[in-house]
């Protein structure tokens, strides 16, 4: 029932321009940066080969580019995401969802899913582009999977946290506000606090850059699966609430 | 013959504004029966509560004895609520392949559903047209397409008729007039014409209160008893 409820807001997205319009803007983006890093990297590769320094096209292009892609998926999500739940109740089809026998996991859950399969073309678009320069030029591979996989976990963690946001509010416009608010926050806790900050491990960036550096930490997997696991739960809560279940 | 639904009891809001006081009532298998009361009486919080959109807060409902936590009791009823539940960006077969999603219909048994649905709301000609591009009467009888296409046992309908032309509204009133006899219907509305033409029975609603209840039949005067069941205004001389 999940994966149904997942094709049907897939589908909810993808008959909207707006899904297209932001894929079409994040490959521009996207583009510019890698030839923009990729001009810069020309320009000092010969040094860095004169000076045998171990950076190399993965480290000064493809990594700061997926990096710039975080930024885009965090600035994306909320305005696919406004419509999951507040858009569902502000254009009153939130209450035959309600009154439908399925259970408030199961659509929390499809919700989720069909976000982050929404997700996918922008990650997968940007991966080729970054990809192809492997053509051209080597690339770490196993970094380069990682990253992609970085991505993909930051998708789910976007994902569940805007849905929640989203049902909390019966209009779009607040669950986008307080989507950018909160994602935002998360964004910028890592510079607003210096290291041993006790709030530091709920920022996002950190867990992220470890896994662009080639690391892979069971705490930084944790961190994206058990937030993503939270906000499903509050989701779950939320529509409950809502059915007067609670 | 029992119940399809039992209300017993049923309260909704804060205690210090209650959308709902104590309503009872029951509904017969393949009864119509009405909601009538003016804007803010409480007719569209007592369908929610009817369809299991929420729970009341006092008091129980029961779909052919069983709660609304069963699943199998949300599966009887159909809902249709005041402002249309539609997918404007999707086409029509596409807003019916939700609703039937919804009721866990899926593959073969879906597909035959929403050709039924559509047939008995002769949308067949605009399957493939997006929902947003119907007119009022089309999308109207779209969104009861949704509420019917799981084949329901009740049918709950919150002013089906607002916001159509007279045409449009006679045409809805003839398809209601002509479903299944075995489904049981409750409709919401201000409208006496939609309670004459198509109710068995009316329960007058004011203030959150039910007031009273009549049997219509040809030549009941529904406006003077809406009148005698509304609530005088404040500040009005009893005298």
């Amino acid at each position: 029932m999940i994966l149904r409820i997942a094709r049907h807001e897939w589908r909810r997205l993808s008959s909207g321009l707006a899904l297209w319009l932001l894929l079409a803007f994040t490959q521009l983006v996207i583009a510019w940066l890698t030839f923009a890093q990729l001009e810069a990297f020309a320009d000092v590769a010969p040094q860095l080969k004169a000076t045998q320094a171990a950076l190399g096209a993965t480290d000064l292009v493809v990594m700061p580019t997926f990096n710039s892609l975080l930024l885009i998926l965090l600035l994306v999500t909320p305005l696919l995401a406004m419509g999951s739940i507040a858009g569902e109740a502000h254009a009153a089809r939130l209450a035959v969802w309600l009154a439908s026998p399925l259970s408030s996991a199961h659509i929390a859950a499809g919700k989720i899913l069909g976000l982050w399969l929404a997700l996918l073309p922008l990650i997968a678009s940007a991966s080729v582009t970054l990809g192809a320069l492997g053509m051209g030029i080597a690339l770490d591979p196993v970094r380069f999977v990682l990253a992609v996989g970085a991505m993909l976990l930051c998708a789910v963690w976007l994902a569940s946290l805007s849905v929640w946001l989203s049902s909390l509010f019966d209009h779009p416009a607040a669950a986008l506000a307080a989507s950018y608010g909160v994602l935002l926050f998360l964004w910028l806790l890592d510079s607003l606090s210096s290291g041993d900050a006790p709030w530091r491990p709920w920022a996002l960036l950190p867990h992220v850059e470890s896994m662009l550096r080639g690391l892979l930490r069971s705490q930084d997997v944790v961190y994206f699966i058990t937030t993503a696991a939270a906000a499903w739960l509050l989701t779950v809560y939320r529509l409950d609430r809502r059915r007067g279940v609670l | 013959m029992n119940p399809m639904l039992q209300v017993r009891g049923v309260s909704h809001g804060t205690r210090t504004r209650r959308r709902l006081q104590a309503i009872d009532f029951d509904l017969m298998p393949g009864e119509r029966l009405g909601l009538l009361g003016v804007n803010g009486a409480g007719k569209s919080t007592l369908l929610q509560l009817l369809a299991g959109v929420t729970k009341p807060d006092e008091g129980e409902i029961r779909v052919m004895g069983e709660r609304f936590d069963n699943a199998t009791a949300r599966a009887r009823i159909g809902y249709l609520p005041q402002r249309l539940p539609l997918y404007g960006e999707l086409t029509v077969t596409e807003n019916l392949a939700w609703a039937a999603m919804l009721h866990g219909l899926h593959n073969g048994t879906a597909h035959a559903a929403i050709d039924r649905a559509l047939q008995m709301v002769a949308l067949g000609d605009v399957r493939h047209r997006l929902a947003g591009r119907l007119s009022a009467g089309m999308a109207q009888r779209l969104a009861l397409a949704q509420a019917l296409v799981h084949q329901p046992q009740i049918l709950i309908l919150d002013e089906p008729t607002a916001g159509l032309d007279p045409l449009q509204t006679e045409q809805l009133r003839e398809l209601l007039a002509t479903l299944d006899s075995a489904i049981s219907l409750v409709l919401a509305t201000h409208l006496l014409d939609d309670v004459q033409q198509l109710c068995s029975r009316v329960l007058l609603l004011d203030g959150g209160h039910k007031r009273s209840e009549h049997i219509v039949a040809e030549g009941t005067d529904l406006l003077a008893h809406l009148r005698g069941s509304a609530s005088p205004p404040t500040g009005a001389n009893p005298a």
